[in-house]
């Protein structure tokens, strides 16, 4: 499979302020890739160097093949982009911005009429008649991801598509994106986690500006535990704790107040299965057991959050 | 549709339906309207403040002559002020607003972007002159019973090629200063340099300092040698402008 987005080394700092350190990121072609980052971890920038409004300081971000620094509009015309805030003509209406977005591919007629009115109705904005300067932000969001479509890109970029929407617009959003997978590489950073594990292959975390790690999310789970099970037990919890984290299954366990332990698992079901028997076997009483899958926050917690 | 003629749709497009439409032609139609008028009354007007301190002196009686040099002097004067403040953000707006980004992310090149907006408002800008001049024309007509058309057009040609140079300008400096006050600010001082640099004759000779004087000359039907000078350098500068606000603005980050 080839890769969509390559970049090697990418290093861009502004004065002595490093923004993104030395990235090595590699998304395969038709995959939809998940950029995570805490707010200034250097998503932003690195979407603007890949789009070519930013350029490196080092290092090179190769888009479809081709080196951005090199070519202009030739890999211009393959990718759709929307910023984190689009911004738009605000005296332009929604159809009229779509056939201007496509006439700067070339695209006219016909070809270019149906495709307006196939991405206003994928928008929800095909009876709006005002000008965009009256949108709410929501309403942007949505025109600014069908701008982004209306060349049917061979990579879609999206800097955080779905943070101005509501519950609603967030789920047609990442319909929208569901369905394109296999027909388009989708490239989006955000921090909104669920997001990312609801339609993301892949996912790359990002920390001030370097990369934490590149992973399927299926992999990134199995490589911090598949799932965590709380225990809440009445005396002996310090002998609990450390025999629970002798067993097989356990991955990591943490002491907490009133007797609660946590457990990182690899076999919740043989965790589900033991815990009752061990604490039976103390003579101490077992106040609480809850046991789920271990979700992307987590992971993501373990992973950028111990110096916040 | 080529990605250029595209952007200079929207830009013609934006002209018509922003504010763009009403400021410069409402300001170069007061002008167009009053020059004539003012020429008119003006005389009179003195007469009736001087009275008798006025003394001996008498007025002559103003011409067709006089409309048209208050027309290039309005247009020398205070239009190229407000060229210049409007035109302080005509690149530095795309970028600041944001909306350059979801151009320039697409098949449009940067160079052409700011060569479009230069040529578009330079376009838009002898329409109004031209439209000026004849409303101009019309109303020295009926208030003076003559106006002949060539020292009007000869004058006002002469000053739009000026006005061009300073829409260059300000596209050249809306790409270097980021801020619409900013590049505003030193569209008024390269203005007040160059009506300084007039009264030094081999500037006013080769440059476009030397223009509005020229232009108020032909309109007042005074000989005007050397005309070709200050006009091809005018022309050259403003395509060197454009130029280098193209190479700029490729190498700036947005």
């Amino acid at each position: 499979m080839s890769s969509a987005i390559r970049t090697s080394a990418l290093t861009k700092s502004y004065g002595r302020e490093l923004v993104v350190d030395a990235l090595d990121l590699d998304v395969e072609e038709g995959s939809i890739f998940g950029f995570l980052g805490p707010n200034g971890a250097g998503k932003t920038t690195t979407l603007r160097l890949a789009t070519g409004l930013a350029r490196p300081t080092s290092g090179s971000i190769r888009i479809l093949g081709q080196d951005v620094a090199a070519v202009g509009s030739a890999v211009r015309s393959e990718i759709g982009f929307l910023p984190d805030v689009p911004a738009f003509y605000g005296w332009m209406t929604a159809p009229e911005f779509l056939r201007f977005a496509g006439g700067l591919f070339g695209m006219s007629g016909a070809a270019l009429r149906e495709r307006t009115e196939m991405l206003l109705d994928l928008a929800g904005l095909t009876d709006v008649t005002s000008r965009i300067g009256g949108f709410s932000r929501g309403m942007k969001q949505r025109l600014g991801i069908a701008q982004a479509l209306i060349n049917a890109p061979r990579l879609l970029l999206l800097d955080e598509p779905t943070s101005a929407l509501d519950p609603m617009g967030r789920k047609d959003v990442l319909d929208m994106i569901t369905a394109l997978r296999g027909r388009t590489t989708v490239f989006f950073s955000t921090h909104i986690l669920g997001d990312v594990e609801r339609v993301c292959d892949t996912v790359a975390i990002l920390d001030h500006g370097r990369l934490v790690t590149q992973a399927s999310i299926h992999e990134l789970k199995a490589r911090h535990g598949t799932g965590k099970v709380v225990v809440e037990v009445i005396g002996n919890s310090d002998v609990l704790a450390r025999e629970f984290s002798e067993r097989r299954w356990a991955t990591a366990t943490a002491r907490g107040d009133n007797g609660r332990i946590e457990i990182k698992v690899t076999d919740l079901r043989a965790a589900q299965h033991d815990i009752p028997t061990m604490v039976a076997a103390h003579g101490s009483g077992l106040a609480r057991l809850e046991a789920g899958e271990i979700g992307l926050e987590e992971v993501f917690v373990e992973l950028v959050g111990g110096d916040r | 549709m080529n990605a250029t003629v595209v952007f200079a749709r929207k830009e013609a497009l934006e002209i018509v339906r922003t504010w763009r439409i009403v400021v410069l032609p409402a300001i170069i139609l007061f002008f167009a309207v009053s020059a004539p008028l003012l020429a008119r009354f003006t005389p009179e007007i003195v007469r009736a403040v001087g009275g008798d301190q006025l003394g001996a002196i008498t007025l002559p009686d103003a011409t067709y002559v006089d409309a048209y040099a208050q027309w290039t002097q309005s247009l020398g004067q205070t239009f190229l002020f407000a060229l210049i403040i409007i035109y302080g953000g005509i690149v530095s707006f795309e970028t600041s607003s944001g909306t350059a980004i979801l151009v320039l992310t697409k098949p449009m090149s940067r160079g052409a972007l700011v060569a479009v907006k230069a040529v578009t408002h330079s376009v838009f800008l002898a329409a109004l002159v031209i439209i000026g001049s004849l409303v101009t024309w019309g109303v020295t007509a009926a208030v003076f019973g003559q106006a002949p058309l060539e020292p009007l057009w000869s004058g006002t040609l002469v000053w739009l090629v000026l006005g061009v140079f300073y829409v260059t300008l300000m596209t050249f400096l809306s790409v270097v200063v980021p801020s619409a006050a900013g590049a505003a600010g030193a569209g008024i001082g390269s203005f007040v340099l160059l009506t300084i640099g007039a009264l030094w004759r081999p500037l006013a000779d080769y440059s476009p300092a030397g223009l509005a004087g020229r232009a108020a000359a032909l309109a007042a039907e005074q000989p005007v040698p050397g005309l070709l000078g200050p006009v091809l350098v005018s022309l050259a500068a403003a395509v060197a402008l454009v130029v280098a606000a193209a190479v700029l603005f490729r190498r700036k980050e947005l």
